[in-house]
């Protein structure tokens, strides 16, 4: 070997064994850099649209007492039409336990349901239509997640709990060029899936043995290999590892026995006031107990009905409430997420000002979410932000009174708990050096 | 003379010419249709099916019989309340073998082991709607007759949840 040539070898021997180490599994450089503030979020949407007046402002009394400090007794004028719920599961309200954003923003974007869910799980107003057909345009906070942490996380440890399906399934990933199906959260309907429907068609498999399952698999990886060239993984939305595939199908068969069995008739002992929402954070929290996720995203939006009934709006504003506090106590009483989890509530947008024409049987008109881009009646853009979590982490018992905050800002907090903040490229996010929710942290 | 020559040519010219191209008997052709497989290479599918499409496809090939509204909706539901699609059908399939009412049409094991390169190429032909190749039949035949657990039911489930099933 010529001099040159050995000197240039060694040289580039050396400096590849000084970079090795920092190629990471994932064909990153570098790990995310950023320190955890506690290794557990759960973002709550308390969505359908929910307006600051009867939130925050307790215009019609205390309807969020499990959440909101306040003995301001409920207007009489709907009383009747407010369905009796437990006590609550808390010694104090939930804002005791962090800081409560009275006025934050949906700012940007139509106020429209999956709108408002798109920019609360992206980070980005939707300042154009939606596909409803299509996987949002930009990251979602689960492929952020996945992608910005080393290892990778297992989908296992992202959830996407939604209550009802059109175009919800789609917010478990993005089409964002990077980013996909490979970084996507499991998405579930629970309250479509468990019951006795569901049942009916997925809850009595054929069982295969072991070794019939091996003998399975191998043919199909041999008939997999053959279309190898026209299969896209991408079509098959999120995978889960094959051993996961089916622990997620023998805890899916569990919850169909228990449904069947009648066990979640009335899970909460709120009788016939149980509706979806309680249902979908029930199920929410079967999640939790199986399997801890450091990331879960919940939503609600029985509130809704405020387009023709507004006593029964609400009356379900009550029942969500009720549905967070037992939330809240649940992850507080489950070992690995207990004074490890930070929780995010927030609607994804209010609701207007002006009512419309409909009345309910209590005299109360109902309203509507229907903000223009400019001007005009803008209040459906108004909604709160509560930030739940340790001492340690959260400011507690914190009010921030001014306007402050947006729908936006929630990603980037989330991403900075969970220390990966500052590996997300920039443009993406809106910088959390520059949100209103640091407010909310020590 | 000349004249005389050209006259008599020309004459004959119009006997002959109507009695070459006046009408003639049509012929008689009869068309036959002659059976043609239609088959599609595994490397020429592009699409994917619908969650629709795949469940009551595969109904179709379980069952022989169109799938119930009732079941679609049903089954349409479930597919759309979970995120891991492979997941979901590997569910939806299992349960579909597992059915009593309608029963699942599998030939049975003596039948497939009388012939197994015949249950092969029926197999493919049933779900992948194209023939298999040497190698494929070889391969799968191999894995059939060297494998007792094997069973067409077992065979049947893998076709069904593997990925050129959800492709067409």
């Amino acid at each position: 070997m010529k001099r040159r040539t050995f000197i240039r070898s060694t040289g580039l021997a050396a400096a590849g064994s000084f970079i090795a180490p920092y190629i990471l599994p994932s064909g990153r450089l570098f790990a995310a850099s950023g320190a955890r503030k506690a290794n557990h979020v759960v973002f709550c949407l308390y969505a359908g649209g929910v307006r600051n007046f009867e939130s925050t402002q307790k215009s019609e009394g205390n309807l969020m007492p499990n959440i909101l400090n306040g003995t301001e007794n409920i207007n009489p004028g709907i009383l009747g039409g407010i369905q009796p719920l437990p006590a609550s599961p808390l010694p104090m309200p939930l804002q005791n336990y962090g800081t409560l954003f009275r006025e934050f923003r949906y700012a940007g974007g139509p106020t429209g349901h999956f709108n408002g869910h798109t920019a609360a799980i992206t980070g980005v107003y939707t300042d154009t239509d939606l596909n409803l057909r299509e996987h949002p345009e930009h990251p979602t906070v689960f492929e952020y997640y996945r992608k910005h942490n080393t290892p990778s996380p297992a989908a296992l440890n992202a959830w996407w709990i939604s209550d009802t399906l059109g175009p919800y399934p789609a917010l478990n990933y993005s089409r964002y060029p990077g980013y996909g199906s490979m970084y996507g959260a499991n998405f579930i309907a629970p309250t479509n899936l468990i019951g006795v429907d569901g049942y009916s068609v997925l809850g009595t498999p054929k069982i295969f043995s072991s070794s019939q399952k091996a003998s399975s698999s191998g043919l199909r990886g041999f008939l997999d290999a053959n279309f190898s060239g026209q299969y896209n993984p991408e079509e098959a939305g999120v995978v889960n590892p094959l051993a996961v595939s089916e622990s997620i199908q023998a805890y899916l068969s569990g919850l169909f026995s228990k449904a069947m069995s009648g066990q979640y008739a009335d899970p909460w002992g709120a009788g016939a006031a149980m509706n979806n929402d309680m249902f979908n954070v029930f199920f929410a929290e079967e999640i939790i107990r199986e399997y801890k996720p450091e990331l879960l995203v919940v939503n609600m939006q029985g509130v809704d009905i405020c387009h023709s009934n507004f006593t029964a709006y609400c009356n379900n504003l009550r029942k969500a409430d009720y549905a967070v506090a037992h939330l809240w106590n649940m992850i507080q009483s489950t070992p690995g997420m207990m004074n490890d989890t930070i929780l995010i509530v927030a609607p994804e947008h209010g609701r207007n000002l002006q009512s419309n024409t409909l009345v309910d049987t209590f005299g109360r008109y109902a309203i509507d979410h229907t903000a223009p881009a400019s001007g005009g009646d803008q209040n459906a853009r108004n909604i709160f932000c509560l930030v739940a979590g340790p001492p340690s982490v959260v400011k507690q018992n914190q009010v921030i009174n001014a306007v402050a905050g947006e729908s936006i800002e929630i990603v980037p907090a989330i991403a900075d708990i969970l220390g990966f903040e500052g590996d997300i490229s920039s443009g993406l996010l809106k910088p959390f050096s520059s949100c209103d929710l640091q407010q909310a942290f020590i | 003379m000349y004249n005389k020559i050209l006259s008599a040519c020309t004459f004959s010219l119009l006997l002959i010419l109507p009695a070459v191209t006046s009408c003639r008997k049509e012929k008689s052709y009869v068309y036959g249709v002659k059976d043609v497989t239609v088959s599609q290479e595994g490397s020429l599918k592009p699409n994917v099916k619908t969650t629709t499409e795949f469940i009551s496809i595969a109904y179709a090939d379980i069952f022989g019989t169109s799938i119930s509204n009732a079941d679609l909706v049903k089954l349409s539901t479930a597919y759309s309340s979970f995120g891991d699609r492979k997941l979901i059908e590997d569910m939806v399939i299992r349960n579909f073998l597992n059915r009593t009412t309608p029963p699942p049409q599998v030939p049975a094991k003596a039948s497939m082991t009388a012939d197994v390169g015949k249950f092969v190429s029926d197999t493919y032909k049933k779900f992948y709607n194209r023939s298999p190749n040497e190698y494929e039949k070889w391969f799968v035949t191999n894995l059939i007759k060297s494998d007792t657990s094997v069973t067409p039911e077992l065979v049947y489930y893998s076709f069904l949840t593997s990925n050129e099933y959800r492709y067409y």
